[in-house]
């Protein structure tokens, strides 16, 4: 009986660790990186943009293996409803009333199989907008589809 | 490579029986039989022993037993089960092997019925080729967590996804939703079982027995069993002439808790009435951390309380039966609320900016976001037994209504000032109501050594959505299943099992039009649209599935082994989905060209009881041809999709294995110790994904359990104290949009007695459940996407207080 109990054991062991070895498949795990630090990157937290003007998104985007595409949602944020993703928080305006706030939902195209990838885009700012407190949301993915999140607080003048 | 592994696991498997076989027995008598009460009805889980040796033996579910390699001569044996006065009974074997019937007498009930020892490991039913566990209304009681699921979880194989203290669903083998079925008092229990974010709206003092399948049981319960099934039993049927009931009380340190479950009763000799009200109250919880962080943004928590994660739960159940000797007929009627609320500093992954005053003044309000859910139930379950025919039916009717509460926030293309001419109410998110009628019919025969089943499952649901949101399409749909299961007692030490079934469904999906228009981009031109998010769709499927098995049970060794085929039919979501989840940054697109979801699955399990220890291994193998999965893609959608990220359902290969170890072992006679351990491996194998694992994949765990019960001295028995150390390792087999979870150990504690009093078993429970305040991320919850820490440590103490009484004229 004890001999039976050893070959239980034993094989138990050796079944489970058979199973162990099967993590070692490359797959990739890493979420894409959007960099915002550059003295040249823009906006940044707790930036300004005018109404009536075009400025220059620049952001630099990484990943371990290849960049997926790139979306910008610019929405207003008159309520204070939600919350940047960033540590420094900004000085809020009141709380108003949206008449005519700005929304833009874009894509950004990046060329296949960049690792690295400088994101440069004009982005025209109407005129007749409400100014105020706005999200600049930044969604990034990678190819096999891990996504990164970057939303800043922003003002319109 | 996994293949090659898998195969070396069964190949390792059948080395290890061989070398087991080898250990046959001499002839001797064998003694058999049926257990049943007065009623004749059989009664399952009876403990037969025979005195002054180990041999013990478990009835299975037709009340049936076997014990093998009796000497002749004299032998004295004992038959106990919970609820029922233990027997001891001495029989004569001299020539032949002998068939006997035992008639056992309900005690009052819930006056014993919560005893310890055989709560933990659960005794494992020989009869059975599928893994079944089964634990009893003392387990839940003496683990008892926030939920079902929650107190279920200390399990092997079993895990739950969850949402705050109070919501959480299961994860048999890290399947879960759709891929397990939970079937209350023999009805398929209907919710929005796709959702991570809610939880079962079953009340767990309701729930006496629970029977866990790890593995495959489609053949009996449909589709959606295909990776097991949860059946909860209500509480057995009291006693002739008998009046009583019982109050429970819990109390919980962490969110601050405060519960009570009344429960009374009474039956004469033809009819009964049971009745339960569960009213369970709590705060917010709290972690270990002052503060959390989503993303980079630092939240920080006011006394540890995650804000807003207070709850409540209403139970209300009225049991009502007609008994008599052939025939059985109960109507059971339950209506649980539940109103929780979710944490507010983040809906879904999405900051939110919080008056933290308002939602710190009170820890146990409920603010928005929060969600209502009711569930209201009628089944009735009859038996008639008729010679050698059972027939069973269940008939149910099921409402589910789930409310999701948020304050309007213009996500997208929504207009940013609610509109005026909404009539939905501009807090009402979403709005989830399906009632389902179901319908079941089972014929079980003996013939001989075949004992076959035979049966018929019908159910229709209508499924109603409102809300500002969009996210799955209203839906009707109608299944019909049938099955035939037989039963081959081969030898005394053989049993085989074969199933066959055959599944018709039809689902029809209706269209929704958004309320507010999109702008539409192509190239360079943009127009205004109500984008139309589902059309009508209309699907059918039919499956044929199939299961064999064998047990093999010889002494202390006890072989199951089950191979078979499962389905599951698409769901509305995963066919119609074309939401934006906002809180999610996702984009869901359904595919309305999904085929049935096809798994096939070998099961083993080996047993080797000794007389002071026992050990049970039960590795499984499990390859789906078409895994049906959100596919987080690279792709934004800025037009239907308000430029989210496109998660798309597709199909792919998709291989799974694992096994559950459990050991334990007995120093003492008041001393025993106990090893749980886990492993789950799942890969797909083609698809984009190919290569990654299924999202929700539990890391391995291990449970080790000391547990001294004391036998003192003017006591009832049931004294004990208990510690459990669990050490679960990190998960870094991830995929989108999943994150790493470190590992982490946690301990808890429990400790129990029963004090007489006024002639009743006063029960008291005590648990200390993360007695360190350990600060871990729990890879299958829902929070984890934020990185919300588990709670922190809880001191659970429960009273179960019975009272009856037994008129003598009968």
């Amino acid at each position: 009986m004890k001999k039976a109990f050893f070959y239980f054991s034993f094989l138990t062991v050796l079944c489970l660790s058979a199973c162990k070895k099967e993590t070692e498949n490359e797959i990739d795990t890493e979420y894409p990186t959007i960099d915002v630090t550059a003295a040249s990157a823009f906006p940044k937290q707790c930036g300004e943009v005018s109404r009536g003007e075009t400025f220059t998104f620049r952001a630099l985007l990484g990943d371990n293996t290849a960049l997926g595409s790139l979306s910008l949602d610019i929405h207003h944020n008159f309520d204070h409803h939600t919350h940047s993703t960033e540590v420094e928080t900004c000085s809020m305006e009141p709380i108003k009333v949206p008449v005519k706030p700005f929304l833009l939902i874009k894509s950004f195209p990046i060329p296949a199989e960049q690792r690295s990838f400088l994101m440069e885009q004009q982005i025209t700012i109407p005129s007749d907008i409400d100014p105020g407190d706005y999200h600049f949301m930044i969604r990034l993915t990678d190819k096999e589809g891990w996504q990164t999140i970057k939303g800043l607080s922003i003002k319109i003048k | 490579m996994t293949i090659f592994t898998s195969m070396q696991k069964f190949i390792c498997t059948f080395f290890l029986l061989t070398s087991l076989f080898s250990n046959a027995f001499g002839q001797n008598f064998n003694l058999g039989g049926l257990i049943s009460d007065g009623q004749r009805q059989p009664i399952s889980g009876v403990v037969v022993s025979v005195s002054g040796s180990n041999k013990t033996v478990v009835t299975d579910r037709d009340g049936h037993f076997l014990i093998k390699s009796l000497d002749s001569g004299t032998t004295t044996i004992r038959f106990a089960r919970l609820g029922y006065t233990a027997i001891e009974k001495t029989f004569n074997i001299h020539t032949d092997d002998l068939k006997v019937h035992v008639i056992l007498v309900a005690e009052v009930r819930q006056l014993k019925e919560v005893t310890i020892e055989d709560g933990h490991t659960g005794q494992k039913n020989k009869t059975e080729s599928l893994n079944i566990q089964t634990v009893d209304a003392a387990f839940i009681q003496r683990n008892l967590g926030g939920s079902l699921m929650k107190t279920l979880e200390r399990l092997p194989g079993i895990k739950t996804i969850g949402i705050g203290s109070g919501q959480s669903k299961p994860l048999i083998r890290g399947l879960g939703f759709n891929r397990v079925v939970v079937v209350d008092k023999g009805v398929k229990h209907e919710g929005q079982q796709w959702g991570a974010d809610h939880g079962l709206e079953i009340d767990q003092f309701a729930a006496n027995q629970v029977e866990l399948i790890k593995g495959a049981a489609s053949f009996i319960y449909g589709s959606d069993a295909i990776a097991g099934a949860i059946a909860i039993n209500p509480a057995p049927i009291p006693m002739v002439n008998s009046i009583g009931g019982s109050v429970d009380l819990i109390g919980k340190t962490n969110n601050n808790l405060f519960g009570s479950s009344v429960n009374l009763y009474a039956r004469n000799k033809q009819w009964f009435l049971d009745s339960r009200f569960t009213y369970q109250d709590y705060g917010d919880y709290r972690v270990p951390t002052d503060e959390v962080y989503v993303y980079d943004y630092q939240v920080k928590l006011k006394d540890n309380f995650l804000r807003n994660t207070a709850g409540r739960e209403i139970g209300t159940h009225l049991n009502l039966g007609y008994v008599n000797e052939r025939f059985r007929s109960v109507f059971y009627l339950s209506n649980t609320i539940s109103n929780s609320g979710f944490f507010a500093n983040a809906h879904g992954l999405e900051p939110r900016n919080v008056d933290a005053g308002m939602h710190d003044a009170s820890s146990r309000d409920i603010l928005r976001p929060s969600q209502k859910v009711n569930h209201f139930k009628i089944i009735n379950r009859s038996v008639l037994e008729d010679g050698n025919h059972r027939f069973e039916g269940e008939l149910g009717y099921q409402r589910n209504l789930r409310k999701e509460f948020s304050d309007y926030v213009n996500h997208g293309y929504m207009p940013s000032v609610y509109p005026s001419f909404m009539t939905v109410p501009s807090d009402l998110e979403r709005e989830f109501d399906k009632v389902v009628y179901s319908a079941n019919l089972r014929d079980r025969i003996t013939l001989g050594k075949h004992e076959l089943s035979l049966g018929l499952n019908g159910e229709h649901q209508n499924n109603g959505i409102n809300g500002y949101t969009f996210l799955v399409p209203a839906f009707n749909q109608y299944s019909i299943g049938s099955f035939v299961y037989d039963k081959y007692r081969l030898n005394d030490n053989i049993l085989l099992h074969a199933a066959l079934r055959y599944d018709h469904s039809r689902i029809k999906m209706f269209s929704y039009t958004d309320w507010f228009p999109s702008t539409i981009t192509s190239g360079a031109v943009a127009r205004e649209e109500y984008v139309v998010r589902s059309s009508d769709l209309k699907r059918q499927f039919n499956s044929v599935v199939w299961s064999v098995g064998a047990n093999y049970n010889l002494d202390r060794f006890s072989l199951k082994a089950n191979v078979g085929k499962s389905f599951r039919m698409p769901i509305a979501k995963e066919l119609g989905a074309n939401g934006v989840n906002y809180h999610y940054f996702s984009f869901e697109k359904g595919d309305p060209s999904l085929a049935p979801e096809q798994s096939y699955q070998a099961d083993l399990s080996l047993e080797w009881k000794a007389e002071q220890w026992s050990i049970l291994l039960s590795p499984f193998y499990n390859y789906f041809s078409n895994y049906i999965y959100l596919n987080p893609t690279s792709g934004h959608d800025t037009n239907y999709g308000a430029g989210n990220q496109i998660f798309q359902y597709a199909q792919s290969k998709v291989v799974r294995y694992g096994a559950e170890l459990q050991f334990k072992i007995k120093f003492l006679k008041t001393l025993t110790a106990e090893a749980l351990g886990e492993y789950l491996s799942a890969e797909q194998r083609s698809g984009d994904k190919a290569g990654y694992t299924l999202p929700f994949s539990p890391p391995a765990s291990a449970l080790f359990n000391l547990t001294w019960s004391p036998v003192l001295k003017n006591r009832p028995e049931g004294t004990y104290f208990s510690i459990d150390y669990r050490v679960t390792s990190p998960q870094n087999n991830i995929v989108p949009p999943e994150k790493k979870t470190p590992g982490y150990q946690l301990i808890n504690l429990q400790a129990g007695t029963k004090i007489k009093f006024y002639n009743q078993s006063l029960m008291i429970s005590l648990q200390a459940q993360n007695v360190l305040n350990t600060r871990y991320l729990n890879h299958t919850s829902f929070y984890r996407l934020i990185a919300l820490p588990e709670m922190g440590r809880n001191i659970v103490l429960s009273v179960k207080i019975p009272f009856s009484s037994i008129k003598n004229k009968s």
